[in-house]
């Protein structure tokens, strides 16, 4: 008798749940599906959009120039160092600043070029993103958040740049490069081992963009 | 001369350590290492913390930093043979920032840390700490502090002054305690789990703020919303999948916190949990929204929510036979006037939510006095289990064909469903609810549970609409002719399928007799059945022989007499002790009288005017917080000798089913309900009142003060 009343009872909240879903102001980008698409004027007005990457592989890094976490990869020059590595092997890196308009990391074009100059970065681009639409499509929560997308507009990697999670530039050295060895991976045709890992990094300034 | 100088020696080198600081002020956080004893015993371990008070609007994080952010790390310094054990850590609070969600620490809070020293220390000993940690409001900075802290080595432990002991005992209170139920978590087919905390018998609507907080980075992600839903058989929590790409997990750990609202104020209180993977429990995919959040839910939703749990009503065993005989009358109507069947129909309809009317009166009347009201309340009360045991042992009766109703025959109420026409209809309607009601009450809790806690208005029309919802199929089928002309036609299936009705009318008798034998134990089982034999002896008295005879009128007195006897066990019932277990709650754990007298006002103002120190405990089977002063305060071996060495009389009042005696001391005391603590010193003319949130050193320096 009772099994039978259990199931009426999930039949009954199972049909009112259909009306109350809970809406994320946030998506979640899975490793395997293809990855969100995206399109977003760059520091110098071009514009950039996923589907006309396709054919070839693409790194994204989330960034804000003020964030411990950032500047612990860039004054250790490890970010600019994959930045170069990877465009030799013809990888599109796009750094993207999402912060909101008057939050930490927010930049300007000019700021943006300036910032590039001055820590002698390599990116392919560097993606503006006020309205955080690129980090809310991928579920970014983080600076620095990496993902890589395959030839075929997959998703490989997401999570971390190390594997040691702490703003101290003295463990670069002894740290696992996450997307180093991932895109290593990628390029060479094999899946890769670590693909999402724990992202480490300040939290991502949506403002009031993610309301 | 040698020792003078080994002295100055040793006042040179003490000097600048003693200077070493053990408190960091950063530009955000004020931190500091404290320490629980001031002189240290060797080997005896001790606490210290790092306590770090934190700017306003600004967190450090938990072990678990949530979608950013790092905990705090404490590196240690330690002289050879001692130990510094893993930072234990308070239960979080959750950070939102603009949607990213962080697990973390604001104001002030302490990382608790046992310390080891090495049993042959000779000299102080030399705490080195170098923690670190990240503090952010929107944005985050990355600090860190050298803390240096000697403590004098003595024969025995000596405690630090009253304040930082209290910092201690306040910190400890908010450390989880481990579960006191068992968990588990099934997988959807999406790969999302749901956590299940077999807490069973809590009281849904006394319980908000349910949140799982995932032990590490990886099985479950943080930035999902998590609707719980507490039911009186459980916590249900639908959690999203986290990013770690390993193979699903086989337990999943972390810290479940909840606010208990309880007899003056709430209590937050925190559980470790380790949750083991159930194969056989595969959640089903849509998440299973519930009423813990109120606001979630809509008055719209909740009122279609209403309608289609109203709707779902008729499908349960206890409802069906009182509408199996609405469908049965409706074939006899058959061919009769279509006015009269909508007449019927709308009676029908009327009696339901009249009946549906008068229980959200009662609700709110309940509500206004005792303050709270949990769906089921009806059957805290054994008189209701009774006199609904009795009504189905009756219906069941008159399914089977033991007798008629109508010939002369009233007296129950129910005899009124089968006057003709609309009276008729409109009791079988009242009737309908009366009998639907223990269906709703365990399992519609959380549907029902939204209605309980909102306003008047909403509880009135969220009843209402369920009501509608009971009614609907019938009221439907009245004024549609279309649809009675799909009724089979009246036969004699009519006759076998009502007398087969009468088995889940019984089955649900029984039901409410266990139910009563929760409340009073193996004695009301024993009123109920021989009240029920009294009431068929009544019924086969007056169905012997014809009417307007002396012997019919002996007969019709002495059947008077056995239903007077029956319902005369109403007042038994009322002495009968009530136990654990609350209707609803099915098999509880219950109060355990170990070690404690039962609590009554005799034996305690007994024993306090015998000048004995006196504790009293009022507690209940489904209140969280009074099992979290058990398990942390109460029951600690220290609180026990304490105690044992004052010769303190323990008494425990059971409040699981409101218990009246209780009930009236809380009222003298202005409290709504429980936990409460009374303690009356050797000697006292009046008890004095505990905080509610009790730790050991509380009841123990109470115990031992004015000695």
């Amino acid at each position: 008798m009772s099994k039978v009343i259990v199931q009426r009872r999930v039949l009954l909240l199972g049909s009112a749940a259909a009306a109350l879903v809970p809406v994320s102001a946030f998506a979640t980008s899975d490793v395997g599906k293809a990855a969100p698409a995206f399109s977003a004027p760059d520091s110098n007005g071009k514009m950039w959009s996923l589907a006309e990457l396709k054919g070839k592989v693409v790194v994204l890094e989330t960034s804000n120039q003020d964030c411990p976490y950032v500047r612990k990869h860039y004054n250790s020059a490890n970010m600019q160092t994959q930045q170069r590595e990877a465009a030799a092997k013809g990888v599109v890196w796009l750094t993207v600043a999402s912060s909101a308009p008057g939050e930490q990391g927010f930049v300007t074009a000019a700021e943006a070029n300036e910032l590039t100059q001055k820590r002698n970065g390599a990116p392919a681009a560097f993606l503006l993103d006020p309205q955080s639409k690129i980090a809310r499509a991928y579920g970014a929560t983080v600076t620095p958040h990496m993902y890589i997308i395959d030839a075929s507009g997959v998703l490989v990697y997401k999570g971390g740049i190390d594997s040691i999670p702490s703003s101290n530039v003295a463990d670069v050295p002894k740290a696992t490069q996450y997307v180093r060895v991932a895109l290593d991976q990628v390029l060479a045709g094999k899946p890769v081992t670590e693909a999402s890992t724990r992202p480490y990094g300040c939290t991502l300034k949506y403002g009031n963009n993610a309301a | 001369m040698h020792r003078l100088l080994s002295f100055l020696l040793a006042v040179c080198l003490a000097g600048p350590a003693l200077a070493q600081q053990s408190v960091v002020k950063t530009d955000n956080v004020r931190a500091e290492l404290v320490s629980e004893v001031s002189e240290v015993k060797p080997g005896e371990p001790f606490w210290v913390a790092l306590r770090q008070t934190i700017k306003p609007h600004w967190h450090t994080y938990w072990k678990n930093p949530g979608d950013s952010g790092l905990p705090t790390e404490i590196t240690w310094t330690l002289p050879a043979g001692a130990k510094a054990d893993p930072i234990v850590w308070p239960a979080p609070t959750l950070i939102d920032v603009s949607g990213v969600i962080n697990y973390g620490f604001q104001d002030d809070v302490l990382l608790l840390v046992k310390i080891t020293p090495p049993a042959d220390l000779a000299g102080p000993l030399a705490l080195k700490a170098d923690a670190n940690w990240l503090v952010c409001d929107d944005v985050c900075i990355p600090e860190e502090g050298k803390f240096a802290l000697d403590l004098p080595v003595g024969a025995a432990a000596k405690p630090a002054d009253a304040n930082t002991r209290a910092l201690f005992d306040k910190a400890r209170r908010v450390v989880p305690t481990d579960s006191p139920w068992p968990a588990r978590f099934g997988l959807a087919k999406s790969g999302d789990p749901t956590l299940v905390v077999d807490a069973k018998g809590l009281k849904p609507d006394t319980i908000r703020n349910v949140y799982f907080f995932p032990a590490e980075w990886g099985p479950v992600a943080s930035m999902a919303k998590q609707t719980a839903s507490v039911t009186a058989e459980g916590i249900r929590i639908p959690l999203k999948k986290g990013d770690a790409k390993a193979a699903a997990p086989s337990s999943i750990a972390g810290t479940l916190v909840l606010t208990e609202k309880t007899g003056d104020g709430e209590q937050r209180q925190a559980f470790d949990v380790v949750a083991k993977l159930d194969p056989a429990f595969v959640p089903s995919a849509a998440p299973l929204t519930a009423s813990n959040e109120g606001e979630s839910l809509s008055l719209v939703e909740a009122l279609l929510f209403a309608l289609l749990g109203g709707l779902i009503l008729n499908l349960m065993p206890c409802v069906f036979p009182v509408l199996a005989m609405k469908a049965a009358a409706f074939a006899r109507l058959a061919g009769h006037e279509r006015s009269a069947m909508r007449r019927d129909g709308i009676a029908y309809t009327a009696g339901v939510l009249v009946a549906f009317g008068a229980m959200a009166a009662a609700v709110i009347a309940i509500r206004a006095t005792i303050g709270e009201v949990n769906w089921g309340f009806q059957f805290q009360s054994p008189i209701f289990s009774l006199l609904v045991a009795y009504l189905f042992f009756v219906v069941g009766l008159n399914l089977a064909g033991v007798f008629e109703i109508g010939g002369g025959f009233t007296g129950i109420g129910q005899g009124l469903t089968a006057k003709n026409g609309a009276t008729g209809a409109f009791f079988t309607g009242v009737l309908a609810v009366v009998v639907a009601t223990p269906c709703t009450a365990p399992f519609m809790a959380a549907a029902l549970g939204f209605a309980l806690s909102q306003p008047a208005p909403q509880t009135i029309a969220v009843l209402l609409a369920m009501g509608l919802g009971l009614a609907l199929p019938y009221l439907a089928l009245s004024m549609t002719p279309a649809l009675q002309r799909m009724m089979p036609r009246p036969g004699a299936w009519m006759d076998r399928l009502r007398q087969f009705l009468a088995f889940p009318m019984w089955a649900s008798a029984v039901w409410m007799i266990w139910v009563l034998a929760q409340q009073t134990g193996p004695d009301g089982v024993v009123y109920a059945l021989g009240g029920m034999i009294l009431i068929a002896f009544a019924i086969w008295l007056l169905r012997l022989g014809s009417a307007g005879t002396l012997g019919a009128w002996l007969r019709r007195g002495l059947a008077a007499a056995a239903v007077l006897l029956a319902f005369a066990a109403v007042l038994k019932l009322q002495d009968g002790p009530a136990t654990a277990a609350s209707a609803s709650g099915g098999p509880s754990t219950g109060v355990s009288f170990d070690g404690w007298e039962r609590f009554s006002r005799a034996r305690m103002t007994e024993a306090a005017a015998a000048g004995k120190p006196v504790f009293v405990d009022f507690t209940a089977a489904w209140c969280i917080t009074c099992l979290v002063n058990e398990r942390v305060a109460l029951e600690t071996p220290g609180t026990r000798r304490a105690f044992e060495q004052t010769g303190t009389v323990k008494l425990k009042g059971d409040w699981t089913n409101r218990d009246p005696e209780i009930s009236s001391l809380l009222k003298e005391l202005g409290r709504a309900g429980v936990p409460l603590y009374l303690y009356w010193a050797p000697g006292a003319e009046r008890p004095k009142i505990l905080p509610q949130v009790l730790t050991e050193a509380a009841i123990v320096s109470e115990l031992q003060a004015k000695r």
